[in-house]
């Protein structure tokens, strides 16, 4: 075994190692450090597979902006750790993951161009850049068409939308059900509140079916 | 000369269930964009095996287009969990079930 | 086919059977109102008819070859069924006799129904009767001649249940009608098995001697059992027979038209049609033999105890037509259809005579008239003694010669038992038919002063349309005797075998009975000192079995009950409650219930779906896996 593929069974270990503990925290805090781990390991293994550029916008965007965002969203919401960290359901996604390991086994090892060796190489970013642009700029550019897309859709979003001067009233009085839980959507107004108080409405679909 | 190729594919196969299992299995909207973005992951690395077996860039164009989306929709989706939280007050995808038939 | 407008066969023919249907259409359509035009329309029609029917037999007298005439009706592969005219000697006088029969009822209903309100839609029914049998006479394939046995059957039904309000008298045409039907479905499955074996049905191929070499006799005595079946329902035989005595809710002139001389001789008629075809099995002709006998005992039995004027001749014609089959099945085709001839003249003859009495008392019950003064009416009484007479077999009136024939007939049989069977009916028909008349004769207590009822001209004319066929058919049995050779000659068509000259003792024998058993019925019922008590009477359980018709209205209550009732209908309702209704509603409660299932699918939470979402993925991969 060469050098190069000792540290790529090295990498795999980590990579590996740290997904795997990071699916199966019940805090995503913890989860989301975890996985920060993953990434720094995948940059790695991008520069072993010969990809430095790659290496360093994974680390840059993925490490360091995507994750970073999550924890402030985690942060932003204001529950307690304990709120957070839900039990997990593992049954019918254990079954799925096996069942799609599975199939992806079977595929991998159907394929007789998976005995290829790979021989190194390394994509320069001189030379990926020209190519980049040379060939598939328009996809650059409409990548970058959906980024600004992707902007303004959060900005609306995160502003709220519904009728006006509801907003300070819904986040201190959110509306509750008949029973205490929470109403979980849709427009609502007083005169529906009252309406729904006085148990006109149906409520969000707790009732029998028919 | 590194690893054969099924050895690389097979290492993102194996992130990928994981990523698939952390989507499904817990109950907090925080960690399905958690398994989101290790699916994400695990294609970026396929990709790139690919590139390298191929000797072609493509493959590495495209992860850069997988970062790049990934990174709108990660965006997107936190601001709609968090937008789903005001309105509920609750992240347990559980409780969204109006449309329950 | 030669063209019907120039062969004046043809033409007779076509109008005499179709005279009677024009008549009904029109009466049914447009002279519901008019009863007078009603009655002139129907007894025109049937003038016509009795006179086409007339000219036939004269013309056709001493033809050797029948004459046929046949259009191709149905026709399939090597199936060939025609429908057309027959004339041959046996229809001819079959068609003669109808007519006839039909005419004189018709003048007679003038009178009987005079003050009835459905005059006309009685008259429409007569035709509708008339055509029916008529063209029943001279059908020439068997499909044809099924047609209008049905036709026949409806007509009959009709007729029963006229006075419809009458509760009793629309359940006795149901009961015929239902009846009949029984012994017309063998029937029907006798015609096809002969249908799938011979591939033709005209009835003159059907008789010829090379039928007997295309079915094998097993099938041909089947055959012959099933067709027999519709006989013994039509002729009202045993087991078949209760039919009849309930058949006399119907008018007078019904009963004596359909139920004595026509429809139910339609059996026998059958019988004397196939002659040749159903002689080919000799245990299909020992079985009718049988059930002839056995009706002809049984019948006569349940007629020595009745009240009923009616039912009394109900159950005589029930007799013999027994007799008649008993003819038939000893191998005399000329005994039957002699016999059938003379009995037709006189029984018509003994209905009416009762009806007049019926109509002018308003009662069926014998004694009721004796009580009443019937015996005044000078006209029915004479004729009435005449008929019984007949009826009785004393010489020298038309059923002694008739008689005769058959009981010879029955003498050549190698079995005396037949013959001893056939004696004994004589005695108690003698022995019936006396006792009614001592009784109506002879009045158990003065009898009450009645005002006569024949002072309006109106009603004189009445009581003449009523009196002028009693008169007529009096004549007629009077007379027909004597044209017994002649008659032989033009049946047998000269290959006539002459009767047994051996048997020189048989007339004296017979008539020996007939005597004995009027004066049986003198000693119980005529003389001064007489208790009009009968000898059965004064046994109470025979009394009771006769009276009850041999218990075979129980025996049928009770075989419907338990296994029409029990088995089929309960049966079907089970098939259907269990079986279709639960089928449906399984369906739909299947169909709510895989809805329901797949609405567990629509859980509403994200998890499911993206678990489902990729399941389906792996599928797919899975898919394309295995297919590489």
């Amino acid at each position: 075994m060469s050098l190069y593929a000792a540290i790529f069974y090295l990498l795999a270990t980590v990579i590996l190692t740290a997904t795997g503990l990071a699916i199966t925290r019940r805090q995503p805090i913890h989860a989301v450090l975890y996985l920060i781990v993953a990434f720094l390991g995948t940059a790695a293994l991008f520069f072993l597979l010969g990809a430095p550029l790659l290496a360093a916008f994974v680390v840059i965007l993925y490490a360091g902006a995507i994750m970073v965002l999550i924890l402030f969203v985690i942060m932003l919401l204001q529950r307690s750790p304990r709120e957070l960290g839900l039990m997990p359901q593992w049954g019918h996604a254990t079954l799925l993951g096996i069942v799609f390991l599975a199939v992806a086994i079977a595929m991998v090892f159907k394929d007789p161009g998976s005995g290829i060796v790979l021989q190194g190489a390394v994509a320069q970013p001189k030379d990926f850049g020209r190519f980049l642009f040379e060939r598939y700029w328009l996809a650059v550019e409409i990548v970058s068409i959906l980024l600004l897309v992707a902007l303004v859709a959060i900005i609306q979003v995160a502003r709220g939308r519904g009728t006006s001067g509801d907003e300070a009233e819904r986040q201190t009085n959110p509306v509750r059900n008949s029973d205490g839980t929470l109403y979980p959507g849709g427009v609502v107004s007083k005169s529906t509140l009252a309406a729904e108080q006085q148990g006109i409405v149906s409520n969000g679909g707790k009732e029998g079916h028919p | 000369m590194i690893v054969p190729f099924g050895h690389v594919f097979l290492l993102a196969g194996l992130i990928f269930s994981m990523g698939l299992v952390c989507l499904v299995a817990h109950r907090n909207l925080i960690m399905t964009l958690v398994g989101v973005e290790v699916m994400m992951n695990a294609a970026a690395i396929a990709f790139v095996a690919a590139a390298l077996r191929w000797q072609l860039m493509e493959g590495q164009a495209f992860v850069l287009f997988i970062l790049a989306v990934a990174a709108a929709e990660v965006s997107v989706g936190l601001a709609l969990v968090v937008g789903a939280y005001r309105r509920t007050g609750s992240l347990d995808p559980d409780h969204y079930d109006i449309l329950k038939g | 086919m030669t063209s019907w407008l120039q062969d004046p066969s043809l033409m007779a023919a076509i109008l005499t059977t179709w005279l009677p249907f024009v008549s009904f259409l029109l009466i049914i359509v447009f002279t519901r109102d008019h009863r007078r035009l009603s009655a002139g329309l129907s007894i025109a029609a049937v003038t016509g008819s009795l006179a086409g029917a007339v000219f036939l037999l004269a013309r056709h007298w001493s033809a050797g070859e029948p004459i046929h005439y046949a259009a191709s009706w149905l026709i399939a592969g090597d199936i060939y069924i025609p429908f057309g005219f027959l004339l041959d000697p046996l229809s001819l006088l079959m068609l003669s006799l109808v007519a006839v029969i039909s005419f004189l009822v018709q003048v007679y209903s003038l009178g009987y129904m005079a003050d009835d309100p459905g005059f006309s839609r009685y008259y429409a029914f007569q035709s509708l009767f008339a055509w029916a049998m008529m063209s029943l006479s001279i059908s020439s394939a068997m499909l044809q001649l099924y047609v209008f046995w049905e036709l026949v059957g409806l007509s009959s039904y009709l007729l029963i249940g006229f006075w419809y309000e009458r509760f009793s008298a629309t359940q006795a045409g149901k009961k015929a009608f239902v009846m009949t039907r029984l012994g017309d479905v063998s029937f029907f499955i006798g015609i096809l098995l002969v249908l799938l074996h011979v591939g033709n049905l005209e009835i003159l191929k059907l008789n010829s001697p090379e039928i007997a070499a295309r079915m094998p006799s097993g099938l041909l005595t089947l055959a012959a059992l099933l067709i027999f079946g519709g006989i013994v329902g039509k002729s009202a035989q045993f087991p078949l027979m209760t039919w009849l005595p309930d058949a006399m809710e119907g008018p007078t002139p019904v009963s004596a038209l359909l139920h004595s001389a026509t429809m139910v001789a339609a059996g026998v008629y059958l019988l004397a049609r196939l002659f040749p075809f159903l002689s080919q099995s000799a245990d299909a002709m020992t079985v009718f033999l049988a059930i002839g006998t056995i009706s002809m005992l049984l019948a006569s039995t349940m007629a020595m105890v009745s009240r009923d004027i009616k039912r009394v001749w109900a159950y005589s014609t029930i007799s013999q037509l027994g007799f008649m089959i008993m003819g038939l099945a000893a191998g005399s085709l000329f005994a039957g259809t002699f016999h059938l001839t003379t009995h037709a003249g006189f029984k018509a003859l003994l209905f009416l005579c009762s009806g007049v009495w019926v109509h002018l008392y308003e009662t069926n019950d014998v004694y009721e008239i004796s009580g009443r003064g019937g015996q005044r009416l000078k006209t029915p009484m004479v004729c009435l003694i005449i008929a019984a007479a007949a009826l009785s077999g004393l010489p020298p009136l038309s059923g002694f010669f008739s008689k005769e024939v058959i009981l010879a007939s029955l003498a050549g049989l190698s079995n005396p038992l037949w013959l001893a069977a056939g004696l004994f009916g004589v005695f108690l028909t003698a022995y019936y038919a006396f006792r009614l008349v001592f009784i109506i004769l002879f009045p158990w207590q003065e009898v009450r002063q009645e005002s006569s009822h024949h002072e309006t001209g109106r009603m004189r004319t009445l009581y003449w349309a009523m009196g002028l066929p009693l008169v007529i058919l009096s004549g007629v049995t009077l007379v027909l005797g004597f044209l017994e050779t002649p008659l032989r000659e033009f049946l047998l068509g000269g290959k006539a075998a002459h009767p047994n000259r051996d048997l020189v003792w048989l007339p004296y024998l017979s008539v020996g009975l007939a005597a004995l058993g009027v004066s049986l019925a003198w000693f119980e019922f005529g003389r001064r000192a007489a208790t009009q008590i009968g000898f059965v009477e004064r046994i109470p359980p025979l009394r009771d079995l006769f009276a009850q018709n041999w218990y075979l209205d129980h025996l049928y209550r009770k075989l419907v009950d338990i296994v029409i009732d029990g088995i089929f209908s309960r049966g079907c309702s089970k098939n259907e409650d269990k079986v279709i209704n639960e089928g449906i509603d399984g369906f739909s409660r299947f169909t709510l219930d895989s809805g329901r299932f797949f609405s567990l699918l629509q859980s509403g939470k994200l998890r499911y779906n993206l678990i489902v979402m990729f399941a389906a993925l792996a599928l797919v991969a899975l898919y394309f896996l295995i297919s590489e």
